[in-house]
């Protein structure tokens, strides 16, 4: 499945980069080879560094503060000598981006916040190269690492129904839960969130945006346990969009402590829309109730014209 | 490098699976329209039984290949209102034309249908008859019956329908167009 869900990725960034045409894969191509130079260079740099460490430093050199930047250089090191033969580019990307999303508060959706993410990696700041300038890519990345999230979760509970360790939740309820679970997911990034959504608007990264967004209801309306085969399948997943995305819209707004307003809107928006299909059903059995009864009128008036002969 | 290659099988055939079972249903919804359509008409003559028979075991299949649609995930075509209504029209037009007509049509929908379910065969099994085990016995059994569908209109002088020809062409070359499109749309 996770695998699946890479190569599903690494389609994406292909894709992504054809459509840019600033840069060309080449570019790319050379950026990685670049990078991989300079993770060797990196490799041999920490053992050298740390054994001066040991010997230059006195005791007080392990202090707890320099241990998350002594174990990090190691692990590329380790991880380097492992995946090089094996790591693609894209396993890569995936990798600075990841790291990246950490410095995302601080720079926003840029290609500083790459570049960071890539030193922490011990690569060079020069990897922010491989990716657009406009930062989609790491949008992208974000999105589809919290929809991926989201469905573990939601498959979880599933389990968890099936093996009747927990209750099956009402469908309001549910789809509720599973957009504040998702829209909770924003929060650490909520102050730059706006300048992603305007990125994400743009022309070239709308496609792909939607793919994710459109993914991620389709799931949630798995996992709620959507049976619908016909023109409904349609319409719920439009309600269950609409609904994300005003809600996405209110929470940026949103002052209040932890977004309890949102929240409220969130519930009012779901009861609108349960309202809603409660209504068209009550009118669609009006509509069934009326067609008969026109019917019935129909036969009666050719039995009183003497029509209705069996053929 | 092995798992890679086995899961974009597995991807590969999952897609073929997902595009199977979406003609399938298709397929069925269509039928079940045509049925209606023509139990509107004839639902009181002597036919209606018959009818009403076939209809019942097209309903199974429907219901059969929902199933699927939901354990596979697979979008329904944007055109399904479209052809619920061409489906109904085409049920109920071809019983104006009478008894006759409607088995015409019957024989006409079921013919194409029973070769595009030998088609689906024919494609499962070059690719990989382990796979679609389960899927293939599905539409195997399908098939059965609606070729006993077919028997059946031949049975009640489908073939005595004036024009009979033109017609099955006419509703065969439809048929192929609705699927055509609704894979695509």
């Amino acid at each position: 499945m996770a695998a699946a869900g890479g190569l599903r990725r690494g389609r994406l960034w292909r894709g992504a980069r054809v459509r840019c045409q600033h840069c060309p894969p080449l570019r790319a191509l050379q950026a990685s080879t670049v990078l991989r130079r300079v993770s060797d260079e990196h490799k041999k740099e920490p053992f050298t560094s740390s054994s001066q460490q040991h010997f230059d430093s006195p005791p007080a050199g392990h202090q707890p503060e320099q241990e998350p930047q002594g174990p990090r250089p190691s692990y590329t090191g380790q991880g380097g000598q492992e995946s090089e033969d094996y790591e693609s580019e894209e396993q890569l990307q995936h990798r600075i981006l990841t790291a990246a999303l950490e410095f995302v508060p601080e720079h926003g959706w840029t290609a500083e916040a790459i570049a960071e993410g890539a030193k922490t990696l011990g690569l060079s700041v020069a990897a922010a190269g491989m990716f657009h300038s406009d930062g989609s890519e790491l949008i992208l990345h974000f999105v589809s690492e919290c929809n991926a999230k989201l469905s573990k979760q939601l498959e979880k509970e599933q389990k968890l129904v099936q093996l009747g360790e927990a209750e099956k939740k009402p469908i309001d309820e549910f789809l509720r839960d599973a957009v504040e679970a998702r829209l909770r997911m924003l929060i650490p990034y909520i102050e730059k969130w706006p300048q992603a959504l305007s990125i994400l608007l743009l022309p070239r990264n709308i496609p792909s945006g939607l793919t994710l967004l459109t993914s991620m209801i389709d799931d949630i309306w798995h996992y709620a346990g959507d049976q619908s085969t016909d023109f409904n399948w349609y319409t719920r997943r439009a309600v269950l969009t609409g609904i994300y995305n005003t809600t996405e819209l209110v929470m940026m707004q949103d002052s209040s402590p932890d977004f309890e307003d949102t929240w409220r809107f969130l519930e009012n928006r779901v009861a609108d829309a349960m309202t809603m299909s409660n209504t068209a059903s009550q009118v669609q059995s009006t509509g069934e109730a009326v067609v008969q009864g026109l019917m019935g009128a129909a036969v009666t008036i050719k039995n009183l014209a003497g029509l209705n002969q069996r053929r | 490098m092995a798992t890679g290659a086995s899961t974009e099988i597995d991807r590969r055939s999952k897609q073929r699976t997902c595009l199977e079972v979406h003609t399938a249903f298709i397929r069925g919804v269509g039928a079940n329209r045509i049925y209606a359509g023509q139990m509107a008409v004839l639902g009181r003559s002597s036919v209606g039984p018959i009818i009403q028979q076939m209809w019942n075991q097209e309903k199974d299949h429907l219901k059969k290949f929902s199933e699927l649609m939901v354990a596979y995930r697979v979008r329904p075509t944007v055109l399904l209102p479209f052809w619920n209504v061409a489906g109904f029209v085409l049920g109920a037009g071809s019983a104006l034309l009478g008894k006759k007509g409607a088995m015409a049509c019957t024989v006409a929908v079921e013919e194409s249908i029973s070769e595009h379910y030998n088609n689906q065969i024919r494609t499962l099994v070059e690719e990989d008859p382990e796979i679609y085990k389960e899927l293939l016995q599905v539409i195997k059994q399908f098939r059965d019956d609606e070729r006993e569908h077919h028997d059946i209109g031949i049975e009640h002088d489908a073939e005595a329908t004036p024009a009979y020809s033109v017609l099955k062409t006419a509703i065969q070359l439809g048929c192929k167009a609705a699927i055509f499109l609704s894979e695509r749309i």
